[in-house]
């Protein structure tokens, strides 16, 4: 196969990253048609290794799929240039929307707007954790475990890394005790 | 300024280690940030979630990229955006190298099955929180309530009937609140 150049890989997720609206899971179906179709860089089973790998670590789903699909081509560099093409066009996206939210925050409407985007966004946290509920929450462990981090976190003020090391490590001691018991 | 900057880079590496799973898993981190440093209102963190849904690109890079240029501007920006990245892509080069071994990790499966609820409990438990604030006007955590907004909980009803029985729509749901915060407030 011919050597892809930086260039090349940089352009491609430059092309998706702007197309990529609406969460991360978007970038698949880009991929598929990009990387595995139109370019061959990657085959189907790749991709889907991937992005199974991509949820069990750490960083943002899109932007690990993208750095794995980088480095496919062109190791820690081709990594590197994927990732940096893919969030160029919403960095300079962010940079004027919030230059251009600056000067209208005075605007009545915008205010009210905004009012109202307030409780939008509730409404989409509130959505996410509908969806992710049954894959997340779904045997006694993992209801105990959820109402006593809930709890936790609403009496004190707690830092989510806290929490995050605290249930890896508990779902980490609790497996393995299931694992002797059975033994 | 140097140590607001080294500050922001390390908070923001942070971020990027333990927000696992999609863009929103950054939200509880963000809202910490905002009670520990104070470095941008609540009402902006509700902005940017906002902008960060309606551009394209992964919302988690975008909140940090935002979250940057409220604090410290254009140079704020490039520090959170590259502060947010960069665990992940030591993670990931390592990963490519040693992809076959991880597939069949099983403890990454078992630390998984206690992330997963945590990651509900936290994105709840801002929810409620920020519910909260919104309908009894308070900026305090649980502060006991004196008035109600009654607007506010008409508009929450509006958003929350219909669009939980659909898909995700974030746009759809941005676009609403915008509308009909324009005509109820």
């Amino acid at each position: 196969m011919q050597k892809i150049t930086l260039f090349e890989i940089y352009k491609i997720f430059f092309l998706i990253g702007i197309q990529l609206l609406g969460g991360g899971y978007v970038i698949l179906p880009l991929l598929q048609k990009y990387l595995v179709e139109e370019r061959k860089w990657l085959t189907e089973e790749e991709l889907i290794d991937y992005f199974a790998v991509s949820q069990c670590i750490p960083g943002i789903i899109a932007g690990n799929i993208a750095m794995f699909s980088g480095y496919k081509a062109r190791k820690s560099l081709g990594a590197l240039t994927a990732i940096l093409g893919l969030i160029t066009p919403s960095f300079f996206a962010i940079i004027i929307l919030a230059n251009i939210l600056i000067n209208f925050t005075d605007n009545i409407y915008v205010q009210k707007a905004f009012w109202g985007i307030r409780i939008s966004v509730i409404v989409l946290i509130l959505i996410t954790v509908k969806e992710m509920w049954s894959k997340s929450v779904n045997s006694k462990f993992t209801y105990i475990l959820f109402f006593i981090i809930l709890l936790l976190l609403i009496l004190l003020p707690v830092s989510p890394a806290i929490i995050i090391i605290i249930s890896a490590l508990t779902a980490l001691l609790y497996s393995k005790i299931g694992e002797k018991k059975n033994a | 300024m140097l140590k607001l900057y080294f500050l922001l880079y390390y908070e923001f590496f942070k971020i990027g280690i333990f927000a696992i799973g999609g863009g929103y898993a950054t939200l509880p981190f963000l809202y910490f940030l905002q009670s520990k440093y104070n470095w941008f209102s609540l009402d902006e963190l509700t902005n940017m979630i906002a902008v960060s849904n309606i551009t394209p690109g992964p919302i988690g890079i975008n909140m940090a990229t935002y979250t940057g240029y409220t604090t410290a501007g254009i140079l704020g920006s490039v520090i959170t955006t590259t502060a947010i990245i960069t665990a992940p892509f030591i993670t990931a080069v390592i990963i490519m190298k040693l992809i076959n071994k991880f597939k069949s990790c099983r403890e990454i499966n078992y630390i998984f099955k206690g992330l997963r609820p945590a990651s509900c409990a936290l994105l709840i438990s801002i929810g409620l929180k920020l519910l909260y604030q919104t309908i009894t006007f308070t900026k305090e955590d649980w502060s006991f309530p004196v008035q109600f907004d009654y607007h506010a909980i008409i508009l929450f009803i509006i958003l929350i009937l219909p669009f939980s029985f659909m898909k995700k729509r974030p746009l759809l749901v941005i676009l609403a609140g915008a509308i009909f915060g324009i005509i109820l407030k």
